[in-house]
């Protein structure tokens, strides 16, 4: 195979979904476009770069002079990512959420904002991990006021975009520091460096600020207060993309970045400590007293957010295997969550706890789904959100961190609580006015069961998908970045 | 005090006023401004450490000129969502603004 073609190969996700915005670009020009036709052809050309990345998941090389490297663990998030687009893809058929003119942009801008994140997975160079950050950021920063009716919508879209570029300009600021002391950009080259020099303020600054950016995107602790509003203004589908998505990305990076330093700066793993605890209690506490669901999934992301980061500031192999584990599970138990609010919201309007009210007998199988999803999220074997959980706990043990586990587990049975208020609400409030039985179409029935499958067989038999997790930790810490 | 510290601790001081700014100032568009000056805090850094330390100069000039490009498009989408809520409600300010709790 020529060289050209075979660098090609290990760049065909990447490519797929520039050819989807392309694509897109153009059928946004139709002086009519029409929304269903749009939506068949975003979710097949989703579904192809599903393809795609599952055909390269075994590649692995360097590109454009190896500022870009494709190795397992890139394939493997680039895998949820396309996945998780795809899940996105096919709860809009009903945009009734974001303005009619503005329907091909919105799929046009999600697949910009994958394609984004797909490139950041697999930059090893901090220049090429800005530009791809910010592209994924752009695109977000112009989805959240798409949303149709009210004027919420833009403003949770400035509070995003100040939010999100100070976050930027931290980690930018960092990304000078970190080149300061260690003379380069490359990931590989820093890794070299980085032991020696770890224990200079300047680096630790530098690092510590270069994690800030990746912070805004999982709503970690000192960048989370744009959560519950973004959530709250942005149409359900841009929520539930956010919350899913770009979560598994910055997740990514964060195991890349820290592996970097090779465990070895307590100040480090300090500070990520209490980052770590912060958001854990502030998410679950805040969440009991939320009456919208979005704004209570928006504070229960912060709150996983916070287990996510006790993988990993581990530091170790198993840390960071449970924290890859972990954003999966996520992925999968959040997107469920959101599809039964897509669907339940009809029109696309926000719901409160309490429009949940009778779900049971309006759509049994949306009952359900929903309830194991939050069951997922809350922990409860024998799901998904479980096995994450032990992980992470186990991971942390490991290490010594008694105490830090011990938080986690309060904040776990904590969280118990407001899920379980979500699912009183759906399975024994009656409504206050009878209102009529939702139906599904085949395809939604079949997504119904696929996800309810999906977390409970990652609950019960999660050692296939832990040995792949394993493997590409390995590629991050042994292959020197 | 040798220059590469004088290049450093103007750039930490240009970084502090646009946190300030960010943090003070009301007016979306003041608050924009801030946070140009955090970026050009950046660069000044990454300009300073290649003239001084870096053993390849082209890497840190390259970086600049990247950071120039993302200011520009991040001001061109700030500015037409500010416009957008100066469409709804009539003003830049961020206390006009008051329909999420945060």
């Amino acid at each position: 195979m020529p060289v050209i073609l075979q660098k090609a190969w290990l760049f065909l996700p990447e490519l797929s979904y520039l050819g989807m915005a392309l694509a897109l670009f153009f059928i946004s020009l139709a002086r009519r476009p029409d929304t269903a036709r749009t939506q068949r052809w975003a979710l097949a050309m989703a579904l192809v770069a599903v393809a795609a990345a599952a055909v390269a998941a075994g590649g692995e090389g360097l590109l454009f002079w190896g500022a870009y490297r494709v190795d397992l663990f890139s394939q493997v998030f680039k895998l949820i990512l396309t996945v998780a687009t795809a899940l996105v893809f096919m709860i809009c058929r009903d945009l009734s959420g974001v303005e009619d003119r503005y329907h091909p942009e919105f799929f046009m801008f999600l697949s910009t904002c994958t394609l984004g994140m797909m490139l950041m997975v697999s930059s090893v160079e901090l220049m090429s991990l800005y530009l791809a950050l910010e592209l994924s950021s752009f695109s977000l920063y112009i989805l959240v006021p798409l949303r149709a009716g009210d004027d919420i919508d833009v403003e949770a879209a400035v509070k995003y975009l100040f939010i999100g570029i100070t976050a930027s300009c931290v980690m930018l600021f960092g990304m000078s520091y970190l080149f300061g002391a260690t003379h380069s950009l490359y990931l590989r080259d820093i890794v070299a460096e980085l032991p020696l020099l770890i224990h200079q303020p300047a680096a630790v600054v530098g690092m510590l600020l270069l994690l800030s950016g990746f912070f805004f995107k999982l709503a970690v602790f000192p960048f989370h207060f744009w959560a519950p509003d973004v959530y709250q203004g942005a149409a359900n589908q841009v929520a539930a993309y956010i919350a899913t998505a770009s979560k598994a990305a910055a997740v990514a990076l964060l195991i890349r970045i820290t592996g970097l330093t090779g465990g070895t700066n307590i100040y480090l793993t300090d500070v990520l400590i209490v980052f770590c605890v912060v958001s854990m209690c502030l998410g679950n506490l805040v969440a009991i007293v939320q009456k919208g669901i979005k704004r209570m999934l928006a504070y229960s992301t912060i709150a996983h957010a916070g287990y996510v980061l006790m993988g990993v500031l581990t530091m170790t192999a198993g840390g960071y295997a449970g924290s890859i584990f972990y954003s999966l599970a996520y992925m999968i138990m959040n997107y469920a969550a959101f599809m039964v609010v897509v669907v339940v919201a009809a029109g696309g309007r926000n719901l409160n706890i309490s429009d949940l009210a009778g779900l049971h007998r309006r759509s049994p199988l949306l009952a359900l789904t929903l309830m194991i999803a939050l069951f997922s999220l809350a922990g409860i074997p024998p799901t998904a959100g479980f096995t994450a959980k032990f992980l992470v706990f186990a991971a942390a043990m490991q290490q010594g961190y008694f105490w830090l586990v011990l938080v986690g587990m309060i904040n776990a049975t904590v969280s118990l609580y407001y899920y379980l208020m979500v699912i009183k609400a759906a399975y024994l409030d009656e409504p206050a006015n009878p209102q009529e039985p939702i139906t599904l179409s085949l395809p939604m029935r079949l997504l119904n069961y696929g996800l309810i499958l999906a977390m409970v067989y990652l609950g019960l038999w999660p050692q296939h998908f832990l040995a792949v997790c394993d493997q590409a930790v390995r590629r991050v810490l042994g292959g020197g970045a | 005090m040798n220059s590469l510290l004088v290049y450093l601790f103007l750039s930490l001081f240009l970084f502090c006023i646009g946190m300030f700014g960010l943090l003070q100032r009301r007016s979306l568009i003041a608050m924009l401004i801030s946070v140009e000056l955090m970026l050009n805090a950046a660069s000044l850094n990454f300009m300073a450490f290649n003239r001084f330390l870096a053993p390849d100069p082209a890497v840190g000039q390259i970086v600049v000129l990247f950071i120039m490009g993302i200011a520009a498009a991040e001001a061109a989408i700030a500015l037409s969502i500010i416009l957008a809520l100066f469409r709804k409600i009539h003003s830049i300010n961020i206390e006009q603004a008051r329909e999420l709790k945060g």
